[in-house]
């Protein structure tokens, strides 16, 4: 049989078939990194605006007597005479969930670090499938065109909740919004296919395209947590999009999956969104959690402890995220006997992840700590991911459960995973790879400002939400104080509310930032954090192609202050004497 | 890949033709409901595997490949079973 | 294995071995675990529906006509058959066994969405919509009067789903046969580098494979 022919993958760097047009080469570009930075954009815009109404929620609770600040600037459909409206406080927490979590967060972690990280790390020209890949970005824009044009129809948009339990979402009596949740659904529907058509390419990119010697216990962990994520993504969301269709059906074409006066089953929504729901939080969690994993090591300038510890319990996550997705239904009503066994498994799940938090400290520990920002945004990871773990842990248990569900217990749980964990990775990781991206160097001390202000306001923020939940202050409610028992917490509503202000403000020092530094940032070197992966041993950006020569891998990538050579780091594709080929 | 081996794809079809032919004949039997849509499930499952080994080609791919395809079953089946336990309590 | 097939539809040689077999083969096999997911949701909430409102179906027969459906079954299958012959033929280097088997491919996969349209349009007519019965129709008639189930929505909202989508993934399958097939007639496929034909063989297997299982699940049971 044949040998080694020509690869399909040739590095193709600076030739001349390449002299593309502008738009070829930075609007409709199928180079992995253009894609990866086409959706940074996409989702740095969508986590602004559900930082936006994030903002109007705070507001109408923290101040709800008064005036809202610009309010005349937003039809009367919305704010009237300065009063937010009932029924736009609604759509607003269901739109601040749906764009912090479909175009925020996981366009971040996994549409931009994917495309960006995925081919550099394994030592690849660029995916498997790279017009495929410029395709799901487009795809995914479309989808965000349709999700916004839900604010300006009539009705206004869907006001059932990011998790939009039938019969709510499903009878539009009960809202008052047709067109805005139809426009939901078909967003999500189109955006699902972007995700699944991703997730494809990340897979077969992964497992087919290593350079050699990247065995599979070779690979960054920000790799492995990407390529588990994309199986997730490939197997979760198609259940979403299942799922969102029969709504759109029972809403459109009278179909009666989900109304109980004809037969249908309100809770059939609630298992078929949880089933996709509960692997969609691991995916908005893994990737995160791997690039921690790159940044930690590389500010402790030593390789992760229990490295391939990580990878199973990367994998165990990933196993039992599929398992435990009654614990959001405890409360509804479902068959106690699945509550129970939801119980038992939602708490073993908690078992991989402390295994991961012993791993990072044992990293840590007796490293030569090196607290740069990328660094400072990663620790602070790991200490709000494990408070946010912590609160996980109350919320397994169906009794105590009974008390907190759809308290701001959870809003407490979820912010400090998402925002505590995940969106501190993405700061950490965007100052990480900026420099890789953009060829410039983020400003350091602005880094170090944004990083500790952030750090506190967001603790004064969330953590209160705690002593809320537990006092019985409901979710999504736009009134608290019609109820006597929550008119003592008004005060730390208030509180909230300022801290969450503040916390919005510092995120303009980011911004700034970022797009400061893309013009007049220092110029960045090669390999500014002297780490040891592959994106590194090429210029800050890549040229198209990234390598001119496949690279040969040696060793894994945390061979940090590692005995064989006098720097404190050591690529993984530079050979020492006694590497074999 | 199959060699000049090729299988005879056209006895395959004309098994699958045959069992659906069982099929749509059991299906007018007055056995008990439960013993009809055990019997029923279990030629179509058969066809299915046939497909999938023969004309999908899995008989002759190696286990790694194997192993990414059967992945997703486990999945479809608990989704169906926990869901349906919410009808017997 | 004496096909002098290149490097380019092995497992790739410079690189670290993955699943051992080339990107668009496995690209096609992970997108198809995804429609695994997909289809699950679709008739697994059949499944989950019918256990519980039983009455709310009706018997095989009463409503959807089995033979005709029957006949289609058939057909797919057969479409199926014509789909690995078309690749046998690349791989043997039979050009014009691959175009001829192509195009029946497209033809029979055509027929069985035509016939599956021709279907709804006729329950409609009948009075099944996936709303259920339609005021004043036939079926509604017969409900009445006791000989079918007195409500048929979510067994109307179960059936054109399921069928539906998988319909759209037929004519999806078909339109990317269509384009495969002229790309056959255009001779872009060889006996050493036929990726296309087989992985749209693949997804149009896929697509006989779910139907195999809805028409038993659906029609028969």
């Amino acid at each position: 049989m044949a040998t080694s022919a020509p690869p399909m993958d040739v590095a193709h760097a600076g030739s001349p078939e390449h002299d593309l047009s502008f738009i070829r080469k930075y609007i409709f570009s199928t180079d992995h990194k253009i894609i990866g930075i086409q959706f940074l954009l996409l989702s740095l815009m969508g986590l602004f605006m559900g930082g936006l109404m994030a903002m109007m929620i705070r507001w109408q609770l923290g101040f709800p007597e008064g005036l809202m600040p610009l309010g005349n600037l937003l039809p009367e459909t919305m704010v009237s005479g300065g009063v937010l409206l009932p029924e736009f406080y609604n759509s607003l927490v269901t739109m601040h969930g749906t764009f912090m979590v479909f175009f925020a967060i996981m366009p971040l972690l996994v549409g931009v670090f994917g495309n960006y990280l995925i081919p550099l790390k394994i030592g690849a020209p660029d995916m498997a499938f790279p017009r495929l890949n410029m395709w799901s970005y487009w795809i995914a824009f479309i989808g965000m065109g349709i999700m916004l044009a839900g604010f300006f129809v009539e009705g206004g948009h869907s006001a059932a909740g990011w998790t939009q339990y039938a019969p709510l979402s499903s009878n539009p009596e009960f809202t008052g919004v047709v067109t805005g949740q139809q426009l939901w659904l078909l967003s999500i529907a189109i955006l699902g296919l972007s995700s699944i058509l991703g997730a494809t390419n990340y897979i077969t990119t992964v497992v087919n395209l290593r350079a050699p010697g990247m065995t599979w216990f070779r690979l960054p962990l920000s790799v492995w947590s990407l390529f588990i994520t994309a199986i997730l993504v490939l197997l979760a969301i198609p259940i979403l999009s299942g799922a969102a269709i029969m709504l759109l059906f029972d809403q459109t074409i009278g179909t009666s999956f989900f109304d109980a006066s004809n037969g249908g089953q309100p809770i059939l929504w609630q298992h078929l969104f949880w089933y996709f729901g509960h692997p969609e939080v691991y995916i908005l969690i893994l990737p995160a959690m791997g690039m921690v994993s790159d940044v930690i090591a590389n500010g402790s300038r030593k390789p992760v402890f229990g490295y391939h510890s990580m990878i199973y319990a990367i994998i165990s996550i990933a196993f039992l995220g599929w398992i435990v997705w009654g614990h959001h239904m405890f409360q509804s009503g479902m068959n106690p006997t699945l509550g129970m066994t939801f119980m038992i498994s939602t708490m073993f799940i908690a078992v991989p992840s402390a295994i991961k938090v012993f791993n990072w400290m044992g990293t840590m520990w007796r490293g030569n700590l090196t607290f740069h920002v990328p660094m400072l945004n990663a620790v602070a990871f790991v200490a709000m991911f494990v408070i946010g773990g912590l609160s996980g842990v109350f919320m397994a248990s169906t009794p105590v459960d009974i008390y907190i569900h759809d308290t701001y217990f959870i809003v407490a749980h979820i912010h400090y995973v998402l925002f505590g964990g995940s969106l501190f990775a993405l700061f950490a990781a965007i100052t990480f790879w900026y420099p890789k991206m953009f060829g410039r160097m983020m400003n350091e001390f602005w880094g170090r400002v944004h990083f500790a202000l952030t750090f506190v306001f967001y603790n004064m923020t969330f953590w209160p939400m705690h002593n809320l939940g537990l006092g019985g202050h409901m979710r999504r409610i736009y009134d608290p104080s019609q109820y006597e028992f929550l008119q003592p917490l008004a005060g730390t509503n208030r509180f909230i509310s300022i801290s969450a202000f503040m916390l919005m403000t510092v995120q303009m020092i980011f911004a700034l930032n970022f797009v400061i530094s893309w013009f007049k940032g220092k110029k960045a070197p090669n390999n500014p954090w002297d780490d040891n992966g592959l994106e590194w041993t090429v210029s800050s950006p890549p040229p198209h192609g990234n390598f001119a020569e496949t690279p040969t891998v040696y060793r894994g990538a945390y061979e940090f202050s590692s005995p064989l050579v006098e720097e404190d780091f050591l690529p993984q594709d530079r050979k020492l004497e006694g590497d074999g080929g | 890949m199959a060699g000049d081996k090729h299988p005879n794809y056209f006895m395959i079809f004309v098994g699958l033709a045959v069992l659906t032919g069982i099929e749509l004949f059991i299906a007018g039997f007055s056995w008990s409901k439960t013993l009809i849509i055990v019997t029923l499930l279990a030629l179509a499952i058969w066809k299915a595997i046939m497909v999938a080994l023969y004309f999908m080609h899995l008989r002759y791919e190696g286990n790694r490949l194997r192993i990414f395809v059967l992945a997703p079953l486990p999945l479809t089946v608990i989704i169906v079973i926990a869901v349906l336990t919410e009808y017997v309590w | 294995m004496d096909h002098a097939e290149t490097a380019v539809m092995q497992a790739p040689s410079r690189r670290e071995i993955g699943a051992g077999v080339y990107s668009e083969k496995l690209g096609m096999w992970v997108f198809l675990g995804s429609e695994v997911l997909f289809f699950t949701v679709l008739i697994g909430s059949y499944i989950i529906l019918r256990f519980g409102s039983p009455e709310s179906f009706a018997d095989p027969g009463k409503i959807l006509n089995i033979p005709v459906t029957a006949v289609n079954t058939f057909l797919l299958i057969c479409s199926s058959m014509t789909m690995v012959k078309a690749f046998a033929c690349v791989q043997d280097g039979n050009q014009k066994g691959l175009k001829l088997f192509l195009v029946a491919t497209v033809l029979i996969g055509a027929t069985f969405v035509s016939v599956q349209v021709f279907e709804y349009l006729q329950l409609a007519h009948e009075g099944f919509l996936p709303s259920g019965y339609v005021d004043g129709s036939h079926f509604a008639e017969l409900a009445a009067a006791g000989d079918l189930p007195a409500k048929v929505n979510i067994y109307g909202s179960t059936f054109f789903t399921m069928t539906g989508f998988h319909g759209f993934h037929v004519t999806m399958g078909v339109v990317c046969m269509v384009y495969v097939t002229i790309k056959a007639f255009q001779g872009k496929y060889t006996a050493t580098d036929h990726r296309g034909v087989e992985v749209i063989g693949l997804y149009w297997h896929f697509v006989d494979l779910v139907w195999i299982l809805l028409f038993t699940i659906v029609y028969l049971m």
